[in-house]
């Protein structure tokens, strides 16, 4: 008997929670194991499961640090999966983020692993889950991780086409398939689909200015295309998955700031300049404004460049003066083959570390790596 | 009045194949829309068991239902039909990716006794809501079809069963060590369909 007559006939049923508490699930491009799903989403309520939840987590957390085998690698993503499955929402405290950014910051020197495709895909969700996962690209081209696989090039391409950037996508695709990145067949299939989304653009301006990307002034209409046509991308590519709120909550708001020129996205820099923003209505010329300025040329405001955190990793994460629990303290990354010290961390973090370390790494993916890795 | 009502809640052998093989048309489209077999544009929306369903107006994949629904019905009819099963495969290497599976309990006592049977519209009708509502809802656990798709429909019949040319005999197209999830099932009385949804297990190393 096949397995799905078998199923039907045993009268077996499954458990709804899936379907009661869908709206916690993150999908995953993977799939989910449903009975494990169910398994999870009954535990967030109660005790007993949970217990059992934890005790999984740090018996592979042991294996990560106890394996002797050759393919170091194994573990970790045996940890990963079962993250993904024992925390449907996903979230920032299910402390994913810290379980890839520890995962590929072991590995990145093992040449071993260069072309390994799942380690890539790690990279590579690491990735999703950073509101600009531009520096992992970079990383990833200068330290020739993945190369040979078509899912780099669509990834990077896809990333470069949500940013507007459409001639580096085009470049990256062209690339990948010059390189004969395997499948092919995906890549060349992703490159038609790209041309094709590329013709129905809008504004097809070129936005290659600098290359760095300046800070776009949004008003709330250019972030929300922007992430409407990752959004479109995404439900056309991935078969409706609704990656879409995952989206949402990556890419930091941008406040249009009235008062203060200088729009910098995501950094929680200089305060207002206070007293004249909200504790006074101002009289009926400052209220209708909008209505009354003369327009002007913008060129004597200029829009400060976003210190981007490259050759700067090291430096930058010391600016920024981030108190943490003695245990936690994390030590200066070197060539260690067997992070030891990171699993350890791995079991020792709460929800709270997990939450704040989880929004640090978000910002800033590679703050952890040594300086010499960065791409220049 | 009452015998009014009684009336409406009678079910007949056409009546429930008409039930069961409409249903199969609209599981069908529904599948195939929020499966991304087709682009999201090719559907329009309808109203159908109090829910905005999705048809396909493509006059290839419309007719193809509509002649399978058909087909469908007339083997309900005669009580031969044992189970359909939507399957959904790579159209690069014909992998079979996905499959839904009905399977269809007929009431035999019908067609030996011709017994009728009694169930409200209503009452079938919240039954196949909810199937629906959890087909739309499986995203949540099937996992994405990023390469393009096409579909075909295997038929269980009985084996003394007058089966059209256009029907081939073919392998069940299984999958091997698949995930499987069982959704909610209705019932006409005369007809029970079960749902099942199979699916690959997705390991990290697949490209």
């Amino acid at each position: 008997m096949d397995p799905e007559t078998e199923f039907l006939s045993s009268k077996r049923q499954t458990g709804n929670e899936w379907e009661l508490f869908k709206e916690n699930v993150r999908p995953l491009k993977r799939g989910r194991n449903v009975d494990l799903l169910n398994h999870a989403l009954k535990a967030h309520t109660n005790d007993q499961l949970k217990k059992s939840l934890l005790e999984n987590r740090r018996r592979l957390i042991e294996a990560i640090d106890e394996y002797q085998g050759d393919d170091p690698l194994q573990p970790w993503l045996d940890c990963i999966k079962w993250v993904q499955e024992a925390f449907p929402p996903g979230g920032d405290f299910s402390g994913l983020v810290l379980i890839y950014e520890q995962c590929v910051r072991a590995f990145w020197h093992w040449d071993h692993y260069k072309d390994d495709l799942r380690y890539l895909k790690v990279w590579l969700e690491y990735a999703e889950h950073c509101s600009d996962a531009e520096v992992i690209y970079c990383f990833l081209d200068a330290n020739d991780i993945g190369k040979t696989h078509s899912a780099y090039y669509i990834a990077y391409a896809l990333h470069m086409e949500s940013k507007s950037k459409m001639k580096a996508a085009n470049d990256i695709l062209n690339l990948g398939i010059s390189s004969n990145a395997q499948p092919i067949e995906k890549l060349r299939d992703a490159y038609k689909k790209f041309l094709a989304r590329s013709m129905r653009r809008p504004n097809a301006t070129e936005e290659e200015l600098k290359e760095d990307d300046l800070p776009v002034r949004s008003f709330g209409t250019v972030l929300a295309r922007g992430e409407s046509q990752r959004q479109a991308i995404k439900t056309f590519e991935l078969g409706r998955n609704k990656l879409k709120q995952d989206q949402v909550h990556r890419t930091p708001l941008s406040i249009y700031n009235d008062t203060n020129m200088d729009v910098t996205r995501g950094h929680h820099s200089k305060p207002n300049t206070g007293s004249n923003s909200w504790h006074t209505l101002g009289g009926r010329a400052e209220r209708n404004k909008e209505n009354n300025a003369m327009p002007a040329k913008w060129t004597s405001h200029k829009i400060p460049q976003r210190p981007v955190p490259r050759i700067v990793g090291a430096v930058a994460s010391a600016q920024i003066e981030v108190f943490v629990d003695e245990e936690c303290e994390e030590k200066p990354k070197v060539h260690d083959e067997k992070d030891r010290t990171s699993s350890l961390q791995l079991r020792e973090l709460d929800g709270r570390n997990i939450k704040k370390e989880t929004e640090l790494l978000r910002e800033n993916p590679l703050r952890n790596f040594p300086s010499n890795s960065l791409p220049r | 009045m009452a015998s009014r009502t009684v009336a409406k809640d009678i079910i007949t052998l056409r009546g429930s194949a008409a039930i069961v093989s409409e249903f199969f048309g609209y599981a069908a489209n529904s599948i195939l829309y929020n499966r991304g077999i087709y682009p999201e544009e090719s559907f329009a929306k309808v109203k159908k068991y109090g829910l905005p369903m999705l048809l396909t107006q493509d006059e290839g994949v419309k007719s193809f239902i509509t002649n399978l629904t058909a087909q469908l019905s007339e083997w309900l009819e005669a009580g031969k039909l044992q189970r359909v099963v939507m399957v959904i495969m790579s159209k690069a290497t014909n992998e079979v990716l996905e499959r839904w599976n009905f399977s269809i309990e007929t009431d035999s006592d019908v067609f030996e006794k011709g017994v009728s049977r009694e169930k409200s519209d209503r009452e079938i009708m919240r039954e196949i809501q909810a199937i629906m509502r959890q087909i739309a809802s499986s995203i949540t656990y099937l996992p994405c079809l990023d390469e393009p798709c096409v579909f075909d429909v295997l038929a269980y019949t009985d084996t003394d069963v007058a089966v059209p040319f256009t029907w081939i005999e073919s392998d069940p197209k299984l999958i091997a060590n698949p995930q499987m999830v069982k959704l909610h099932s209705f019932d006409t009385k005369i007809h029970k369909v079960d749902t099942l949804v199979s699916y690959k297990n997705d390991e990290w190393d697949e490209q």
